[in-house]
């Protein structure tokens, strides 16, 4: 297990390198100038060329290998930068590093998503299991519904309700913004329906499955209470492919979602993974990959690691 | 259920704990005026500014020399209580007045704004509006000349793969001027002794070469110059070398740009041409003063900093650059690096009515009232805060909850429904809001006068007119970038495409925003003085007249040319995908030419990057446009169309218009002048219509017109927030 741990720390920068090369190259290619504004208005060529060159947008290569020092840190170990992972000016948010971007963003997004996470998971578990222990009864077509809705619904359409009735008729809500209790539940509780009815439907089967099984008619006629059976032997195994899609689920709720963030005004770095493309800020889109990257190869990580310790069995 | 009750419990810790990490986020301070901007503010810093969002802002934080009067457009006093102007409109002095203070208490003087001007005029400020410092004398030069400086301080014509010949050329450049310095330091690694010989017929040798187009012999030639420049690359000497030059830099400000700072409470603006418009620019936020010590971050003691307090920075030594928390000249590129962390709150000191305390990304800025600021009573509220939506929806949403006052971008897809309602309830009241008018009541205080709305009208929706045109761009060119011959070329086929246009049925039926419809650029009533000319109407038969005069004629239920017989080309008509506007009012106008005039017309919808590069390289026949003023003077608009202007992307070129435009810029005498530019105008859009007016911009608002005070309707739109009001 160590050495497996070892080998995936060892092969993520690696990883990390390529697809810093990729995204950078694909960034570049991205038509038009992003020190240039949707306003409309265009500075003469001198200050255009003189802007090009600050930002060493005139030379890919200087680009790519500049940066390249400064985000990893090589350029501050070797005295030649004044700090280390620095992931440079915003190339449109003129204010803003995207260091500064990312530490004012991803908490919100990570609370958030953890907020979301936790919630599918209470959600879907207990819908599945219900669905599950009694295929074909009208609570698992009861949930079997909701969790079509969550899936197919789009979060747009959720949000803009939940808002309409909570925030205007109501009047419970506050609409937007970030900073108490009530801002986190309504985004959370949208982030999370496409993962709940996902989660319930794997947890529906694979309780299916499980109660099938062998093990559970030996425990059922040893006398082990139903309850037990249900919640410790079965759900313990049926619960495994949830626990492969959390990971990822996880890095992807976490990283902030477009929808949700824009429709909530809720302050994450999922507005970016889009806005940023938009106007080929090169240097944002380079910071919110390198986040979601990372957060996505650790999610891994620590999935196949749970995996392992919940079924030893399992060669990861 | 003990088993649920285990497995429920880590869920519920957890959640414990992020209730709790979020109700430790710390909030800021209730506000008087809630107001949503156009987006989130991009930076507080008045030079580097370019979006309205941000001159908003500006136009509170900052308060420059002069203002306008944001209801008429008058030219008011603001830090200067007095100022003279030269009868050749040249040279502007201004007095400032001796209570003006910067929100932590030190005066603001003349030197404040000679501070701020010069910085937006230096190319290492990395500023979209430096040009608009280039009215005043030597500005323009002193921007090359730095421009040029720094570029010879990175030029290594030897490593790397081709030379050209200019990276050659600043090469050599940099090494003269550095031999023929008499200040140069000694921290520069230039050698002790020089074979001046060698060195001139090594310099001699490249020039030759870099006129002939291939340096690369010269220069491996250049044995002596490259162990030379190979010495100074070491980062102690370029340390020293980029001091110099900076030094060199500031010499230069001080000899060739023409602002002088008479005293602290004067200041002399020295320009190249009359500008008669020049107290209306400066009102712009480009050319709002900043703080020197909180810009640089100037680390300094207690003595110096009583010092500052009492009569401002300029009375100290500013110290060392290491003493400078924000700003330190780059060795690598020998640019003043400037870090723009002083823009935030805490360290932003401005000297307006309002400071900004809060600003957190993408959440709110609030600006709370200038302590020190001279003329309190012009404050009607203390506190304002500035919130983000990034989902027009959301934010409207947010307004109908009450938790915003005022809306300053509306731009949802039921905008228009919501327009209808507003106007169902005018016409219900027409009779008393016309006998209002009368009594000459602002719009708001009518509305507020009248009976409440009911169901299906409201009066918390406002259009207001603006100081922008939406327009198309005709491709001016002879030839079409493919080689083709351009109808688009003649004066009358381009009439033709503009009076076959029915500008009225597109703000009625397809903006549904009913905008004025504009014949003209400049949008009416927005400059004090000056009356648009009109332009030409819509009248399909006279533009099939213009299409016949231009030599083509009808065949078989097609255009063709008179004299080749080549068909009248499929028209391409270019727009950007960014929203929906301009899609719909492409397809319409598509539509009209098809039908009206007879021609065969192909979209190009692009993704705003494409079209940009599309407008910029001439890739088009017909492209969408749009624009808005900067300053209170025609050439902000009529500029556009000047032979070879950074903006003039249809490739117009009139002697007779650039002729006007010479004669207005030389004229001193405000009432000539604008008969000059009245005509240059006319003529632009009744004979040679480089561009298609459609409407003036109009921009949507929502406020409660019982409670809210002080938003101006007048076409410039110049919001400024110390006069916002929201009444209980």
């Amino acid at each position: 297990m160590t050495t497996m741990i070892a080998r995936r720390l060892i092969q993520m920068p690696l990883i990390l390198l390529i697809i810093y090369t990729l995204t950078f190259m694909l960034a570049w290619l991205i038509p038009g100038n992003p020190l240039e504004h949707d306003d409309g208005r265009e500075p003469p060529e001198e200050i255009r060329q003189a802007l090009l060159e600050q930002y060493n947008l005139d030379n890919p290569v200087v680009f790519y290998w500049d940066y390249l020092g400064k985000a990893t840190g090589v350029s501050w170990l070797i005295g030649r930068h004044d700090r280390p992972f620095d992931l440079g000016p915003s190339l449109t948010h003129d204010n803003w590093t995207v260091n500064e971007i990312l530490a004012a963003g991803l908490p919100v997004s990570i609370t958030l998503g953890f907020s979301a996470i936790l919630l599918a998971c209470v959600i879907g578990l207990t819908a599945g299991i219900v669905g599950g222990v009694r295929p074909g009864s009208l609570s698992d077509y009861a949930t079997l519904i909701i969790a079509l809705i969550g899936i197919s619904l789009p979060t747009f359409v959720i949000g803009t309700v939940l808002l309409m009735v909570f925030g205007v008729w109501l009047a419970v809500a506050p609409i937007g913004g970030w900073g108490g209790v009530g801002n986190v539940l309504l985004p959370a509780l949208t982030l999370s329906m496409p993962f709940a009815a996902y989660i319930a439907r794997l947890t529906r089967f694979g309780m299916i499955d499980q109660l099938g099984m062998d093990y559970i008619r030996t425990a059922r006629a040893k006398g082990v209470p139903e309850k037990r059976v249900v919640l410790k032997h079965a759900l313990k195994n049926a619960f495994l492919p949830v626990l492969s899609y959390l990971g990822p689920a996880a890095a992807v709720a976490m990283t902030g979602s477009f929808v949700v963030e824009k429709v909530f005004a809720v302050p994450g770095i999922g507005i970016h993974f889009v806005d940023a493309v938009l106007s080929k800020d090169i240097t944002l889109i380079m910071g919110v990959v390198l986040v979601y990257s990372t957060m996505l190869i650790l999610f891994n990580l620590i999935v196949d690691v749970t995996y392992r310790w919940i079924d030893p069995r399992i060669e990861v | 259920m003990p088993a649920m009750a285990r497995l429920l419990l880590p869920f519920t810790a957890i959640l414990a704990a992020l209730v709790l990490v979020i109700s430790l986020d710390d909030r800021p301070p209730d506000a008087d005026v809630v107001f949503v901007n156009r987006g989130d503010v991009f930076t507080l810093d008045p030079q580097r500014m370019t979006y309205l969002q941000d001159f908003r802002m500006a136009m509170t934080l900052y308060e420059g020399l002069v203002q306008w009067r944001n209801d008429t457009f008058e030219i008011v006093p603001a830090v200067a209580e007095d100022w003279t102007v030269s009868d050749d409109y040249r040279v502007y002095r201004f007095e400032l007045r001796d209570d003006a203070r910067w929100s932590n208490g030190d005066p603001v003087t003349a030197h404040d704004f000679r501070y701020a001007w010069t910085r937006g005029m230096l190319p290492d400020t990395a500023a979209n509006y430096s040009n608009l410092f280039f009215h005043i004398t030597g500005a323009r030069e002193f921007f090359n000349w730095r421009t040029a400086q720094t570029r010879r301080f990175v030029a290594d014509p030897w490593t790397g793969g081709d030379v050209d010949p200019e990276t050659a050329l600043a090469m050599v450049d940099r090494l003269t001027a550095l031999r023929d310095a008499d200040d140069r330091p000694a921290a520069i690694a230039w050698p002790q002794s020089l074979d001046a010989t060698a060195f001139e017929d090594q310099i001699d040798a490249i020039r030759r070469a870099a006129d002939e187009g291939n340096v690369a012999d010269a220069l491996a030639e250049a044995t002596l110059l490259r162990s030379i420049h190979r010495d100074l690359d070491n980062r102690r000497s370029r340390a020293a070398e980029a001091r110099w030059m900076w030094q060199r830099a500031r010499q230069r400000i001080d000899d060739t740009v023409g602002i002088d700072v008479i005293d602290a409470r004067t200041i002399e603006i020295t320009l190249d041409q009359p500008t008669t418009y020049f107290l209306d620019l400066i009102c712009f936020g480009t050319y709002r003063p900043v703080h020197r010590p909180t810009v640089e971050g100037w680390q300094v003691d207690e003595q110096t900093r009583s010092t500052i307090a009492g009569a401002g920075w300029h009375a100290v030594d500013p110290p060392a650059f290491a003493d400078r928390r924000w700003v330190d000249l780059d060795p690598a590129t020998g640019r003043l690096d400037q870090n723009h962390e002083w823009a935030k709150p805490p360290h932003l000191v401005t000297n307006g009515t309002h400071v900004v305390t809060h600003w957190r990304y993408k959440r709110e800025m609030v600006a709370e009232a200038n302590p020190h600021y001279h003329s309190p009573e012009r404050i009607r509220s203390e506190t304002i805060k500035a919130r983000s939506f990034e989902d027009p929806n959301t934010a409207v949403l947010a307004f109908e909850s009450g938790q915003v006052d005022w809306l300053s971008t509306v731009g949802v897809d039921y905008e228009a429904d919501m327009l209808a309602q507003r106007r169902a309830y005018e016409q219900r009241h027409a009779d008393a809001i016309a006998a209002m008018k009368n009594d000459g009541l602002h719009m708001d205080e009518i509305l507020a006068r009248l009976p409440e709305p009911q169901r299906g009208e409201r009066r918390d929706i406002h259009v207001l007119n603006t100081f922008g045109t939406d327009f198309f761009h005709f491709n001016c060119r002879e030839q079409l970038n493919d080689g083709r011959d351009n109808p688009f070329a003649d004066p009358l086929v381009r009439r033709a495409f503009v009076q076959s246009v029915d500008r009225e049925a597109i703000t009625r039926e397809v903006t549904r925003l009913n905008e004025p419809v504009a014949t003209t650029i400049i949008p009416p009533d927005s400059i004090p003085g000056y009356d648009p000319p009109q332009g030409l109407p819509y009248n399909v038969d006279r533009a099939r007249e213009s299409l016949r005069e231009a030599g083509w004629k009808r065949d078989g239920g097609r255009w063709v040319h008179e004299e080749t017989g080549e068909p009248f080309p499929v028209v391409h008509l270019l727009y950007s995908t960014l929203g929906t506007r301009f899609r719909s009012i492409s397809i319409v106008l598509k539509a009209m030419w098809e039908e009206k005039l007879g021609v065969q017309v192909e979209l190009d919808g692009k993704d705003t990057k494409f079209y940009r590069d599309d407008l910029r390289q001439g890739n088009f026949m017909i492209a969408r446009g749009g624009w808005f003023g900067d300053y209170g003077d025609p050439t902000t608009f009529l500029e556009l169309f000047r032979t070879g202007d950074g903006n003039n992307h249809r490739g117009y070129s009139s002697e007779y218009v650039d002729d006007l435009l010479d004669q207005a810029a030389a004229e001193t005498d405000p009432e000539r002048r604008f008969e000059i530019l009245h005509e240059c105008e006319r003529f632009l859009f009744q004979e040679d219509v480089p561009a298609l007016t459609i409407c003036n911009y109009v921009r949507v608002y929502m406020y409660d017109p019982t409670r809210m005070r002080g938003l101006t309707h007048h076409p410039r739109l110049t919001q400024y927030l110390w006069q916002l009001e929201v009444q209980p």
